[in-house]
């Protein structure tokens, strides 16, 4: 049997391509980002997992994507965040056995390469970060910073510390983010203070992280982030709340918003 | 004579009164709007999520036929919602936005009352493939109306299970 002398199972799959490629669209175009207004501020997040393809039963090695930002709808001067907290699913895994860490004050006042130096062994990631900076009888102008990302332990707790430093004009910040574990959805917290000594860099517009580390330990080849796709086996693919992002700001008031991303199941 | 043509003129203005159109509702502003509105998706996006407590778990579980009952019941709160928020009379100069903001809302019924449908008839792959839909829609609904910054009228997948 054929269709205008094209065999019939072709046009199957052509139409699978159609239907899997219309798919693909749908979920890439979820994957651009939320944002949620609350009074003149937009917040955005986005984010994601990589590879895609994971497996049901137990977590494998991926990296995780999460990047955001603040804007004001009428150009005016973005407040002061005093807090972050992002927090992250159950189905993904910190592993930090046997890798090393690396304490806040290595990093103080070195350059990428300095920070590279004392710390490399515990780098787990990198960045950007945008921020706004208004000073009297200045016109506003803004930094741009590359972030990395290290593992760290602060009082005890599993921590990533993040070195943002910016060529022009040059600074540099350290900014510990810990881990706390809570019940709900979002099982891992990542919590920072911003205390007014950081400057300008609280005013920030962008940020983007990309953790990912492979390391071995005790002979065994051990991932930094590691997740599963725990979906029946009935489903291909799956659906989670991948993050939520909220900042507390000077004024008081705490915004935040949430995403939600898809994994498909790897066997 | 002059009291004769008062009265006219008094009974002239109340026929003129009583024969004028009836005031059009006034159109809200943005804020009266959205407080409104609010007040119609608080309780019901509350409600939704009592209902679909426990949802996620049943399609873990492979239990499609338990989770397609919440979706019904999730479907009915929000057909519901929606036809309750389209009868609040729109401020005038957003009417083309929310115009399109109610295609996409109409479209999310749509898409959990298939959704449901699917879960109904154990068609695991194509609920799937509508719940993406679903996410994707609400997304772009969302950012119609990202100025109005709604809180329970905005979609939000954490509600769902």
């Amino acid at each position: 049997m054929s269709v205008r002398g094209t065999p019939r199972r072709l046009w199957a799959a052509a139409f699978a391509f159609l239907l899997a490629a219309a798919v693909t669209a749908v979920l890439a175009g979820s994957a651009r980002g939320e944002r949620a207004q609350h009074g003149d501020l937009i917040l955005s997040l986005d984010g994601g997992l990589s590879p895609l393809a994971l497996p049901r039963d137990h977590p494998a090695p991926v990296s995780l994507r999460l990047s955001g930002g603040l804007q004001t709808t009428d150009e005016t001067p973005v407040p002061r965040v005093t807090r972050v907290e992002l927090g992250l699913p159950g189905q993904g895994v910190l592993d930090v056995r046997g890798l090393p860490t690396c304490l806040p004050r290595q990093l103080r006042n070195t350059t990428p390469a300095g920070s590279l130096k004392a710390c490399r062994s515990a780098l787990v990631g990198h960045g950007k970060i945008d921020a706004e900076v208004r000073l009297p009888n200045q016109e506003p102008f803004r930094i741009k910073a590359d972030l990395r990302a290290f593992n760290s332990r602060i009082d005890g707790r599993k921590a990533i510390i993040l070195h943002a430093f910016s060529p022009d004009p040059p600074s540099v910040i350290v900014l510990p983010f810990v881990l706390r574990l809570h019940a709900g959805r979002f099982k891992t917290r990542l919590i920072a203070n911003l205390p007014p000594s950081l400057g300008p860099w609280p005013h920030f517009t962008h940020f983007e992280v990309h953790l990912f580390r492979r390391y071995r330990y005790r002979g065994r080849e051990r991932s930094y982030i590691r997740a599963s796709c725990p979906i029946p086996k009935k489903f291909s693919a799956g659906f989670f709340s991948f993050a939520h992002a909220s900042f507390l700001l000077d004024d008081g008031r705490e915004i935040g918003t949430g995403i939600a991303r898809s994994c498909r199941a790897r066997n | 004579m002059v009291s004769k043509s008062i009265s006219f003129a008094l009974l002239l203005l109340v026929a003129l009164l009583a024969a004028a159109p009836a005031p059009a509702a006034e159109a809200p502003t943005r804020t009266e709007y959205v407080q409104q509105l609010e007040g119609i998706c608080k309780p019901d996006a509350l409600a939704t999520q009592r209902t679909m407590k426990g949802a996620r778990a049943e399609v873990q579980e492979e239990r499609l036929d338990a989770a397609a009952v919440k979706f019904a019941k999730a479907t009915g709160i929000y057909g519901g919602t929606v036809e309750a928020m389209a009868a609040v009379p729109r401020p005038g100069a957003d009417l083309e936005k929310l115009g399109k903001w109610f295609t996409y809302l109409k479209r999310q019924v749509t898409n959990l009352r298939q959704i449901t449908a699917e879960l109904r008839a154990e068609h695991a792959i194509k609920a799937q493939r509508l719940t993406a839909r679903f996410i994707h829609n609400g997304n772009l609904a969302n950012n119609v109306v990202l100025a109005f910054g709604f809180n329970y009228c905005s979609f939000k997948f954490s509600r769902y299970g």
